[in-house]
C-alpha cells in the first residue's frame, strides 16, 4: 500500500482537527500508521485550521501533505489557499461554503455536506461528520466502523449524530 | 502493548508518568501547554505532583527543590521559557541535579508565531546558561514515538549523569498526532529496549565524585546526613570556596563524566550513505522526516543523495561528519545554527536551507540535491522567490 | 554562642567572614537559640540560604543538611523541596534584604500566597552591602550609599505608610515578625512561634552594616555610633524623631487558619487516587 495523503481545511470551530483526528484514529485502529499535523491560524476561534494527514501501511518518513490524494475544503478561504497542491486528487467542497476556481488536474466533488448533516445528523455542525464518511469512502483502506468508533472515542456526548453524518456522507459518495 | 494516536506532547507525559516523575512545574505556554495540562490530570493519578509556577524562573527551581528532595522532576517549555531556564539551568548543572526538560521550539526570535515550528535553540541548548565551563546533554525526537522513547532515556540519562537533559523537540513533533506504542508492563517496556533507573541518594556529605565517574547518586537533602549543595564552587564537602584549583577540578568533572561517556549520550539515523553518496542531507527533529523521504526519492531518480540525522545534538557527533562529501543541512530557522556546527566538524563549507515555521517539501529538497550535484550553489537566503 | 556552635554548627565555618560590628552573628545566634529552644535536632530542618552578605555567611553552617540558591530563588526551590520532604522537616531559608524584597520578591509572595510551610529569616541591612554599598529596598529615601551618592531617589519598603510586612500579609503569610538584632529573648520566641507555624513565616531582622551603610550612609565609622543609630530604629526615642521607625514583635500570626501547600496537595492527590470517580 502506498502512502496516501489527505487535507483538511476550514475556519475553526468547524471540526477540523477532529475529523483528522478520527481519520488518524481510524486508520490506527485497522492497523494503519498515520501522521496529523495541525495548523492553527490563531489561537482562538474563527480562525484559519489546516489538518494533513498521512496514512500508509509503512513507518511515514514526511508528514507534510504536498499533493492530497483529498482535500476537503470546508471554506472558500482553505480552497483558495490550497487547492494548487491537488495535482491529481479530488477536492471535497460544500457548495454552500465554497465555489471552485480553476484547479488544473484536481477532480471537484460537490458534498452539500451542510445540508446532508442537517438532514442525517439533525444539526448542520456535524458537516465535518460528513466529509469524514466521504473521505473514508474515497480511501477505501478500511471498514467504516473505525471512523465511527473513533468519533465515538473523540466526540462522546454528540457519537450517534455524526455516525448518522458519517454514515449520510459515505453512502453520498457513493452514489 | 497500548496504540495511541496522539500528540508528541500527550507521549512525552505518558513516558514521564512511566519514568516515576514525582513532581512537573511548568508555565503555561503554545506549544508545550499540553504537557502540563496532560501532566496535571495524570500525575496526581500516579501520585506525583504538578505545580503551576509563576514563571519559567521558577517553574526550573522548583524542579530542582524537588530533586533536591529526592524526586525525579520535569518541565516543559518553548523558547521564551526556555530562555528563562538560564538561571536554574546553571544551578541544576552545577549542583548535579539529575532533571528533564522539555522544549518544544517554536518559530522566533522572542514570541514569533506561537503555533509554528522552529529550530532556533540549536545553540542554546548547548549553552544554557553562563560562565561556560559546562556539556550539555540533548536529546532531539522527530516522532511521536520517539518523543516517548527518548522521554524515558533523559530521565535515565539524567540520573546517569547527575545532570540536567533537555529534550530539544519542535511544534511539529509536540503537537502533530501520530500512531505510537506504550508499554504496560515490564516485559513489554524491556522489549522496547527500555529501563527505567530509580532515583537513588547520596549516602554522605563527601559527595563530589572523581572526575569521570558515572551513576553517582545525587546528593538528597533531608536524610540529615549533612548534605551540602549550592551554586557556589564546592569542595569535595559541598563548602563554598574561592580555590581556582577546586574550581577547575569542577569543570572537568562538570565536562569530563559526560565526554567520558559519550557512547551512553550519541545518537544518529545514518540513511543510504553505504555507498559513499556525492550529497549527504543533515538535519534533527521534524524536517529530518521531510529530508528521508526527500533522499529516498532522489534514489528513485538515481541521485547520489544520503542523509545523516541527529537523534542526540549535545555533545555534537564530530566524528559523523569525516566523509567527503557536500554536507546539505536543512534547518527551520533561516540563519543556519547546525550547519555552522557540521562546518566546524567536517572543515568544510556546507549548503543550506533554511525555512521559517514550515517544514520544506521533498519535492523543493530533490531540486537542491540536484542543483547540488551540479554544482551549482543553492539560491541565497535573500531571494524569497527562488528559494521556493 | 560556643555551646550552640558546638550543638549545630560545623567547626570549619567558625569564625564567620562577618566583618567586625556586623550584626548577622547576631541574627544567627538568635535563630540557633530557637532552635535549640524548640528541640529541633540537626536532622530535622533543611537549612537554605540566598545570595549576599545573609546568605553567603549563613551557608553550609548548619550541621544537617543546606542547600543555597540562586539569587532570589531560593522560594521557589523551596516550593519544590517542600513537596518532596515529609511534613515534619522543616525548611529554613536565611536570607537578605536584596533577594527576599528585590529580585526574589514575587517568588517570595507566590511562596506566601501557597502558605507554603518554611521560616524565611530576611536578614536586612538596609542594601547589597556584599556588593560593596549600594542601596536596596529598604535602604531609607534620601541615604547616601555608592549608588546613590546624592542620595536615593526612591522610597523603600518600609517607608511612607508602606510596608513590606503589610504586602506579605496580603499575600497570604501566616506569621510575620519584625525585630532589630540587638533584641533577646522576645526575638528568640518570635522565631520559636515562626518555625512552629506549619505554613508560611518570615521573621524580618534588621542589624546593622559598619562597613558600608554605617561608614557611607551614617558617615561614621565609630562601630558605637553606628549600632546606637540603629538601636534607636525601635526605640521610644527614636519614635519621636523623623527619621525612620519601627515597632519590633509579631506583626501578624495567622498560624493553622490556612491550609498548608505541600500538605494539601499531598491530601488532595491521595483522595484522587483513591476516588476514581474524580478523575478527569
Amino acid at each position: 500500500m502506498s502512502r496516501h495523503e489527505v487535507l483538511i481545511s476550514g475556519f475553526g470551530g468547524q471540526g477540523v482537527a477532529v475529523t483528522g483526528r478520527a481519520l488518524g484514529s481510524a486508520a490506527v485502529s485497522a492497523g494503519l500508521r498515520a501522521t496529523m499535523l495541525l495548523s492553527h491560524g490563531t489561537e482562538t476561534r474563527g480562525g484559519y485550521v489546516r489538518s494533513q494527514v498521512v496514512i500508509s501501511d509503512e513507518s511515514i518518513d514526511s508528514p507534510v501533505v504536498e499533493n492530497p490524494d483529498i482535500f476537503c475544503a470546508l471554506s472558500q478561504a482553505a480552497y483558495t489557499r490550497f487547492i494548487h497542491l491537488v495535482s491529481q486528487g479530488v477536492v471535497f467542497y460544500d457548495p454552500e461554503t465554497a465555489t471552485p476556481g480553476p484547479a488544473s488536474g484536481a477532480r471537484l466533488v460537490a458534498v452539500p455536506a451542510r445540508e446532508i448533516a442537517l438532514e442525517s445528523a439533525g444539526n448542520e455542525r456535524a458537516a465535518n461528520s460528513v466529509m469524514l464518511g466521504a473521505v473514508l469512502r474515497r480511501l477505501n483502506l478500511f471498514p467504516v466502523k473505525y471512523g465511527m468508533q473513533a468519533l465515538r472515542g473523540l466526540l462522546p456526548r454528540h457519537a450517534e449524530s455524526n455516525i448518522r453524518a458519517v454514515r449520510a456522507g459515505y453512502l453520498r459518495y457513493m452514489e | 502493548m497500548r496504540t495511541f494516536f496522539d500528540t508528541g506532547n500527550a507521549a512525552i507525559v505518558e513516558a514521564a508518568v512511566l519514568s516515576g516523575c514525582g513532581v512537573f512545574s511548568g508555565y503555561p505556554i503554545t506549544p508545550a501547554t499540553e504537557i502540563a495540562e496532560n501532566m496535571s490530570r495524570r500525575l496526581p493519578l500516579a501520585g506525583g505532583f504538578y505545580i503551576q509556577a509563576e514563571d519559567e524562573t521558577a517553574a526550573l527551581h522548583i524542579c530542582i527543590g524537588g530533586a533536591l528532595g529526592g524526586l525525579k522532576t520535569m518541565t516543559a517549555t518553548s523558547g521564551p521559557g526556555y530562555v528563562l531556564y538560564a538561571d536554574p539551568y546553571g544551578w541544576a548543572i552545577s549542583g548535579e541535579v539529575p532533571l528533564v526538560i522539555v522544549n518544544a521550539q517554536r518559530v522566533g526570535p522572542v514570541s514569533g508565531i506561537t503555533g509554528a515550528p522552529g529550530q532556533g535553540e540549536f545553540y542554546l541548548s548547548r549553552y544554557p546558561t553562563h560562565g561556560g565551563n559546562f556539556e550539555t546533554v540533548v536529546l532531539a525526537p522527530n516522532s511521536v514515538q520517539e518523543a516517548f522513547t527518548m522521554t524515558m532515556e533523559a530521565f535515565n540519562l539524567a540520573e546517569r549523569f547527575r545532570t540536567p537533559v533537555t529534550i530539544l523537540a519542535d511544534q511539529l513533533v509536540t503537537d502533530g498526532y501520530e500512531s505510537f506504542t506504550v508499554p504496560e508492563n515490564e516485559e513489554e517496556l524491556r522489549a522496547l529496549g527500555l529501563e527505567v533507573i530509580p532515583r537513588r541518594a547520596h549516602p554522605g556529605p563527601d559527595f563530589y565524585p572523581a572526575c569521570d565517574a558515572l551513576d553517582v547518586p545525587p546528593v538528597v537533602l533531608g536524610l540529615g546526613l549533612g548534605a551540602a549543595c549550592s551554586d557556589w564552587t564546592p569542595t569535595a564537602e559541598g563548602y563554598d570556596t574561592e580555590d581556582t584549583a577546586e574550581q577547575m577540578r569542577h569543570a572537568r568533572r562538570l565536562i569530563y563524566k559526560i565526554l567520558a561517556h559519550r557512547d551512553l549520550v550519541d545518537r544518529s539515523e545514518l540513511h543510504a550513505l553505504e555507498d559513499d553518496p556525492d550529497v549527504v542531507l543533515v538535519s534533527y527533529g521534524s524536517p529530518s522526516r521531510v529530508v528521508l523521504g526527500a533522499v529516498k526519492e532522489a534514489r528513485r531518480q538515481d541521485l547520489s543523495a544520503g542523509c545523516i540525522r541527529l537523534k542526540s545534538l549535545w555533545p555534537f557527533q564530530d566524528e559523523l561528519f569525516r566523509r567527503k562529501a557536500e554536507y546539505f543541512v536543512v534547518e527551520l530557522n533561516v540563519e543556519g545554527q547546525l550547519v555552522r556546527e557540521v562546518e566546524r566538524a567536517s572543515r568544510r563549507p556546507a549548503h543550506f536551507m533554511g525555512l521559517c515555521g514550515e517544514l520544506p517539501s521533498s519535492a523543493e529538497l530533490v531540486r537542491a540535491i540536484r542543483r547540488i550535484l551540479r554544482g551549482e550553489a543553492l539560491p541565497p537566503a535573500t531571494d524569497e522567490r527562488e528559494i521556493r | 554562642m560556643d555551646h550552640l556552635a558546638e550543638k549545630y554548627l560545623r567547626p570549619r565555618k567558625i569564625p564567620s567572614s562577618a566583618c567586625s560590628g556586623c550584626g548577622l552573628g547576631q541574627v544567627h545566634k538568635k535563630i540557633l537559640l530557637a532552635v535549640e529552644q524548640s528541640g529541633i535536632g540537626t536532622a530535622d530542618l533543611v537549612w537554605g540560604t540566598g545570595i549576599g552578605c545573609s546568605g553567603r555567611q549563613t551557608f553550609n553552617t548548619w550541621k544537617g543538611d543546606n542547600f543555597a540558591g540562586t539569587h532570589g530563588r531560593v522560594y521557589a526551590m523551596a516550593v519544590g523541596l517542600r513537596v518532596a520532604l515529609p511534613e515534619e522537616k522543616k525548611i529554613l531559608l536565611t536570607v537578605g534584604d536584596g533577594d527576599a524584597f528585590g529580585i526574589g520578591l514575587s517568588h517570595l509572595l507566590h511562596c506566601a500566597r501557597r502558605n507554603v510551610g518554611v521560616t524565611v529569616i530576611v536578614a536586612d541591612n538596609f542594601g547589597y552591602q556584599s556588593t560593596g554599598g549600594q542601596y536596596g529596598y529598604t535602604t531609607p529615601h534620601g541615604f547616601v550609599t555608592d549608588s546613590s551618592p546624592y542620595g536615593t531617589d526612591e522610597p523603600g519598603w518600609l517607608q511612607g505608610g508602606v510596608d513590606i510586612l503589610d504586602i506579605l500579609k496580603s499575600a497570604g503569610a501566616t506569621f510575620l515578625a519584625r525585630h532589630s538584632s540587638f533584641e533577646g529573648q522576645k526575638a528568640v520566641d518570635s522565631v520559636k512561634k515562626a518555625l512552629d507555624n506549619k505554613g508560611f513565616s518570615l521573621v524580618h531582622f534588621i542589624y546593622p552594616c559598619v562597613t558600608h551603610f554605617g561608614a557611607v550612609g551614617l558617615k561614621s565609622t565609630d562601630n558605637g555610633e553606628i549600632v546606637r543609630w540603629f538601636e534607636k530604629l525601635f526605640s521610644t526615642e527614636g519614635k519621636s524623631g523623623s527619621g525612620p521607625h519601627f515597632s519590633s514583635g509579631i506583626t501578624h500570626d495567622a498560624a493553622g487558619s490556612r491550609p498548608e501547600f505541600a500538605a494539601a496537595l499531598k491530601a488532595r492527590t491521595r483522595k484522587i487516587r483513591e476516588e476514581p470517580h474524580v478523575q478527569a
